[in-house]
């Protein structure tokens, strides 16, 4: 079977060979080129041979059309990034400094010709062409709650969504839903078949229930409303949210639970059951310390919790660069051993 | 009256309403309450009564996190320009985020707390090299160097808490600050402050607070 066919038959619960291992690689990718993070995110062809090389070299089942988070509000005027050498570049100029900023604050029409798609586009065309028939491609995008973190940086959009004014909150997240639709739509129309739908304020560590059901919850339906749910799961940036699933599942019908290493992946898999797909997460942040052993206790360890009656996918977080080469290879390993399926 | 007060107040932070925490404090001050009781009565056990709550509560949020910084440093503002004398302040806190990192509300969100605890805090802002948070914390004669991280790169780089631990070692500054850090990386990993040479961390702002205090009260005894 090919991956793409193991992720299908897991989420179907058709029998497979093994559970899909689902490995999250980005920044490495300018390594593997022999460039600097900056040249190798300029060019879609680079950041689709470094996908292809990194799948190839450590055999995991996946591939990103993701280039970087802070890409997105590119699109809506960011023309700042900070890029580094260790780590994943950032937003560096928040595009909204007063509220006058979001009655201004324009979503392109047609997203796929606003210049910052030419290279996702490019990327996407490669990957489709190699890969498409075989494996799964991801692609990456942030829930309209979420958004105008990158847009107005964290610390401010959590005072407008706290404290108001309500009118200019809504306006902004009108904005950026619509956003969102435009963008499941152009990843789905391009070839990625799993959509990463990045809601951390759809955790319940960000906001309490009240707010999740009453502000959360319709946001993100209007969100999902117009593309549906295929291919989408439920990611809040590793946060934790067994609390919300069963409200996700009955009110969103999403069918794949990305869960936190720090949630209880026990209770999530019970929760979930037949009824989803249940992504069992390693803390790739704590294997930067681990050795290859203690990488492989751990990979069995989730593949042991989760795999049972199938329904079940093995994953990283945003794998940091520090991570070794060794350790990767042990976790991947460990996850198709530990991961067949009789 | 002040258990009314008390009560009335907790219920505002507790529902995250900062409307109702200033009206509380408004009808504090018309009953005849100074603002140093304000301050030493209500808010400051407020803060401690919502650290015990959110060590307790596996359901504690952020925004709950958020607004009960946000309500106790803003109120204590408004008190302190009210004050008979000014306050004597348990110590000096510098802050920033590491090199290369520009994420602000981690940060933000300690420096509330330590506000209304009379912790006095210069924020040095984002991205902050290594050097500077050494050279503040000098002349501001700060106990602490506080330094808040989102990424990992920006965690265990050379160029954050690394490079901050060596220079007090080459300068022979090390009995004289203490560091702590804080951010997503560490609440993943919570052995990782020792691997980047902090002497504590904290998981939250809200305890992050009470971990500076508790510093700052140790380098003053030495
Ligand atoms: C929300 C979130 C986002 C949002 C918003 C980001 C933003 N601008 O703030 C979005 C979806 C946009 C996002 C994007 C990215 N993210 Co993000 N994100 C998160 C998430 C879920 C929560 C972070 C957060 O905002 N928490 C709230 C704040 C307040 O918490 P905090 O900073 O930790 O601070 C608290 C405590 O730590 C403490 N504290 C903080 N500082 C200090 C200092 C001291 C002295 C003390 C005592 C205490 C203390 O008090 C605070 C409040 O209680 C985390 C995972 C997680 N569960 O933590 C990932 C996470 C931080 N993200 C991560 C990454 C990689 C990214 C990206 C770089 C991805 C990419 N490749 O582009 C981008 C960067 C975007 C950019 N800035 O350009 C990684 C970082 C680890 C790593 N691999 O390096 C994490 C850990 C997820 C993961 N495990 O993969 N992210």
């Amino acid at each position: 079977m090919t991956p793409l066919e193991i992720l299908s038959a897991a989420i179907a619960g058709r029998p497979a060979p093994r559970i899909p291992v689902f490995c999250n690689l980005l920044d490495q990718g300018a390594w593997e080129m022999g460039v600097s993070q900056e040249e190798y995110y300029a060019s879609g062809e680079m950041v689709a041979q470094g996908q292809l090389r990194m799948r190839g070299y450590y055999g995991h089942d996946n591939v990103w059309s993701l280039f970087y988070v802070g890409k997105e509000v590119e699109f809506l005027g960011c023309n700042k990034i900070l890029f580094t050498e260790g780590g994943a570049p950032n937003v560096a100029d928040f595009v909204i400094k007063s509220y006058d900023d979001i009655a201004r604050l324009e979503v392109p029409d047609d997203i796929t010709a606003h210049p910052a798609w030419t290279e996702i586009g490019t990327c996407l065309r490669i990957l489709k062409q190699e890969v498409g028939a075989t494996h799964p491609i991801c692609a990456y995008i942030t829930a309209s709650t979420t958004l105008p973190a990158l847009l107005m940086g964290m610390d401010k959009w959590m005072e407008l969504l706290l404290t108001g004014p309500a009118d200019i909150r809504d306006e902004l997240l009108r904005k950026c839903s619509i956003f969102c639709q435009k963008q499941i739509a152009a990843y789905r129309a391009a070839g990625a078949n799993v959509l990463i739908y990045s809601t951390p304020f759809g955790s319940t560590s960000f906001v309490g229930m009240k707010r999740f059901m009453n502000f959360s919850l319709p946001w993100m339906q209007k969100d999902l409303a117009a593309g549906g749910t295929a291919g989408i799961v439920y990611y809040c940036g590793m946060a934790p949210f067994n609390t919300v699933i069963r409200p996700v599942m009955s009110e969103l019908g999403i069918g794949a639970y990305y869960i936190s290493p720090m949630a209880d992946l026990a209770e999530a898999k019970a929760i979930i059951g037949t009824k989803g797909l249940t992504c069992g997460v390693i803390d790739d942040i704590k294997m930067i310390r681990w050795t290859p052993e203690e990488t492989r206790a751990e990979v069995k360890r989730i593949c042991e919790l989760g795999k049972q009656g199938g329904h079940f996918l093995f994953g990283t977080g945003i794998m940091p660069q520090a991570l070794s080469d060794q350790n990767i290879k042990a976790m991947l390993k460990a996850a198709f051993d530990y991961g067949r399926l009789e | 009256m002040l258990d009314a007060i008390i009560k009335a107040y907790n219920e505002a932070v507790f529902e995250t309403d900062k409307d109702a925490a200033f009206e509380v404090v408004a009808q504090a001050l018309a009953a005849g309450m100074t603002p140093e009781d304000i301050v030493f009565n209500v808010v400051i056990p407020a803060v401690e009564e919502m650290m015990s709550h959110i060590t307790k509560d596996p359901d504690a949020n952020l925004a709950q996190h958020f607004m009960t910084a946000q309500i106790a440093s803003a109120v204590t503002e408004k008190m302190l320009e009210k004050f008979q004398h000014p306050p004597e302040t348990i110590g000096q806190l510098v802050i920033g985020t590491a090199f290369g990192d520009l994420h602000s509300l981690g940060k933000r969100i300690v420096i509330g707390c330590l506000k209304a605890m009379m912790v006095n805090v210069i924020d040095l802002g984002v991205n902050v090299p290594a050097e500077r948070f050494v050279d503040e914390a000098i002349k501001h004669n700060a106990q602490v160097i506080g330094i808040s991280a989102m990424m990992v790169h920006s965690a265990i780089g050379e160029e954050g808490c690394r490079k901050v631990r060596r220079i007090l070692r080459e300068r022979g500054l090390e009995d004289r600050f203490r560091i702590v850090v804080g951010g997503a990386p560490y609440r993943f990993d919570e052995q990782l402050y020792k691997v980047v040479g902090a002497d504590g961390w904290a998981a939250d702002a809200v305890n992050g607070a009470k971990v500076i205090v508790d510093m700052i009260r140790e380098v003053k005894a030495l």
